[in-house]
């Protein structure tokens, strides 16, 4: 693992569906208008042929995605996640899922990671897709990762929705990390704390074991690429052994990777404290940066510390957790 | 025998001799297909059986795609792929039932399509995508797709419009069953459509204006929008109520009942009509 802040990538993903796409005919790119914005102008550079202008018109797009893929291609389907999940629910659902399609549906710009506002700040889309039968979930957290994602996932049975960030893509991970879909990663030990994190929520996770650690707290990371379907197992082995558990994840706590958790610990019988961490019941807002929204909705490092030394009882207040301070290029959560 | 999954599956293969008696033939398996419960989507049947036995005369067994948008209309396609031999007639006869594989509305297991949709208004996506398909692979098919009028207040129709004549997609050629009959009533009394032959246009689609019951007319429509270079139209015009008498003029086309009584009389109308060699 690397050590905040964190250097960036631009366009990861990007580079690695044509990689990708080199290698394999089948793949196709569509695009809702977002092209650049999600990384595919790259695509459509190398490969004009292969790339369909879908425009603003999700609905249809899904629909010609999943037509596609009946006739054997593996359309990888890019928007924003609100307009990725959020409007062509229906047709994903009866379309795509149902049928058990290879649609790979991209959606960009996580939860509060976007100022835009409710309009552009997919809050919920973990929570659509996740409540879709047979459909993959996937928030993965670094550029390291996103380079081995489209391989990664290409020959997946099923659909796909896979979340990313936009723009700057930290790397936190080293470079020979093998991004795994069929396990979460326990990236660090301890025995009081069980944290499991998904997408943008890992690098403020790391953060708050170290801070917890100066304070002889132990904590579990435990990183969650695949939400859905979740490694139970990983899941209440590490929950077993620790007093309490805590879930971070750039989305509310309902319905996504919280909720998640929250069931294989009541099916597993695990009876441990669980704090999730998240946005509560609540839509964002539009603001000039996405740090200011990630501090306001109880996405920070102090949050998550905030939230553990509570769950365990501590006394007094908790330990404050400092900020590393991001030249222009680097990432640093909040 | 088990029906073919899809008309377009190589080696599948069929004939049509007469399209005018296999659409009488629709009607009289279509009311049988429904009188089992007493009820169904027989309006359905009743106004696209023209259509759906031009489709079954001009589409090329084993290579043509047919994409049925509205999922309810499946039992038209049932009762014509019965007809011309590709369903058994106790698979037909399960139409409905518990457990069987001719669900009413069409499904993922529904035989003979390329496409059906349930939930209405997604065809043309699907239809649009196959033939994009096609093209990227050089394979020379036709994409047929039947749409109801009803599913044209549907925002993604029109989006696939768009896409479809943006991209040339002229392999594709759409029928719109125009029987002006949706759940709630008469189409125009629900929300205005027309003009949709205009609609269709501005589009970037040619579109053609026919009678839907002249099976001649759709026929050669369908084979004359293969040279045309443009993404193709026909607006049929129908009842839910044609070629069948003895139906009151009250019946609710979405969903009509059908009574022991009226049953027997259906049959006895359709079957006359047949030259009675068909009871």
């Amino acid at each position: 693992m690397r050590e905040p802040p964190y250097q960036t990538e631009q366009k990861p993903y990007g580079r690695a569906l044509v990689e990708l796409a080199r290698r394999r005919d089948d793949v196709l790119c569509l695009s809702g208008d977002l092209t650049r914005q999600c990384e595919v102008d790259l695509f459509q550079d190398a490969f004009p042929d292969r790339f369909i202008h879908a425009g603003m018109a999700e609905a249809n797009m899904i629909g010609v995605a999943a037509a596609l893929a009946r006739c054997g291609h593996i359309p990888f389907v890019h928007t924003f996640g609100v307009f990725a999940t959020r409007r062509p629910l229906d047709q994903i659902i009866n379309a795509v899922a149902y049928p058990r399609l290879p649609v790979r549906i991209v959606g960009f710009m996580p939860g509060v990671s976007s100022p835009g506002g409710p309009s552009h700040q997919a809050i919920d889309d973990v929570a659509l897709m996740r409540g879709i039968p047979g459909m993959t979930v996937i928030d993965i957290a670094d550029a390291v990762q996103a380079r081995q994602v489209c391989a990664a996932i290409v020959d997946l049975p099923g659909p796909v929705y896979l979340r990313l960030k936009r723009g700057e893509i930290p790397l936190i991970f080293d470079n020979d990390h093998r991004l795994a879909l069929d396990r979460a990663d326990v990236l660090t030990s301890g025995g009081e704390v069980a944290l499991f994190a998904s997408g943008m929520m890992l690098a403020p996770s790391l953060a708050a074991a170290a801070v917890l650690a100066d304070h002889r707290i132990g904590v579990a990371v435990v990183h969650v690429p695949v939400v859905k379907p979740l490694d139970d197992a990983t899941v209440a082995a590490v929950s077993a052994a620790c007093q309490v558990v805590l879930t971070a994840e750039n989305h509310l706590v309902t319905g996504g990777l919280g909720s998640a958790v929250a069931e294989v610990l009541a099916e597993a019988g695990l009876g441990r404290p669980l704090r999730r961490i998240g946005l509560r019941d609540t839509f964002a807002e539009g603001a000039g940066t996405a740090p200011y929204l990630f501090g306001k909705y109880g996405l920070s490092t102090g949050s998550i510390v905030e939230s553990a030394w509570r769950a365990l009882g501590r006394p007094g207040q908790a330990p404050a957790a400092g900020v590393t301070d991001a030249r222009p290029g680097e990432y640093s959560p909040v | 025998m088990s029906p073919p999954a899809r008309l377009s599956d190589p080696g599948t293969r069929w004939e049509v001799d007469d399209p005018e008696r296999l659409a009488t033939a629709i009607r009289l398996r279509a009311v049988r297909m429904v009188a089992a419960q007493g009820f169904g989507y027989l309006g359905q049947a009743l106004s696209c059986a023209e259509q759906v036995a031009a489709l079954f005369a001009v589409a090329r067994p084993g290579t043509d795609r047919i994409v049925c948008s509205p999922g309810h209309y499946v039992i038209a396609f049932y009762a014509a792929g019965a007809e011309v031999g590709l369903i058994g007639a106790h698979a037909l006869d399960s139409y409905g039932h518990d457990g069987s594989a001719l669900e009413a509305i069409g499904t993922e297991r529904s035989p003979l399509f390329d496409y059906v949709a349930g939930s209405l208004g997604q065809g043309l996506s699907a239809a649009a995508g196959l033939a994009l398909s096609d093209r990227l692979r050089g394979r020379a098919v036709r994409t047929f797709a039947l749409l109801s009028d009803g599913e044209l207040e549907e925002g993604q129709v029109w989006e696939a419009a768009m896409f479809a004549a943006h991209h040339r997609l002229s392999s594709l050629t759409v029928l719109v069953d125009a029987n002006n009959s949706q759940v709630d009533g008469p189409v125009d009394t629900i929300t205005t459509i027309e003009p949709v032959a205009a609609k269709w246009a501005s589009f970037g689609w040619e579109p053609v204006e026919l009678d839907g019951h002249d099976v001649h007319a759709v026929s050669q429509a369908l084979v004359r929008a293969k040279d045309v270079s443009r993404p193709v139209a026909l607006i049929c015009r129908t009842s839910t109520a044609h070629g069948l008498d003895c139906l009151p003029p009250d019946a609710d086309g979405h969903f009509i009942k059908l009574p022991p009584e009226l049953a027997a009389a259906a049959v006895a109308e359709l079957t006359a009509r047949l030259g009675g060699a068909h009871a």
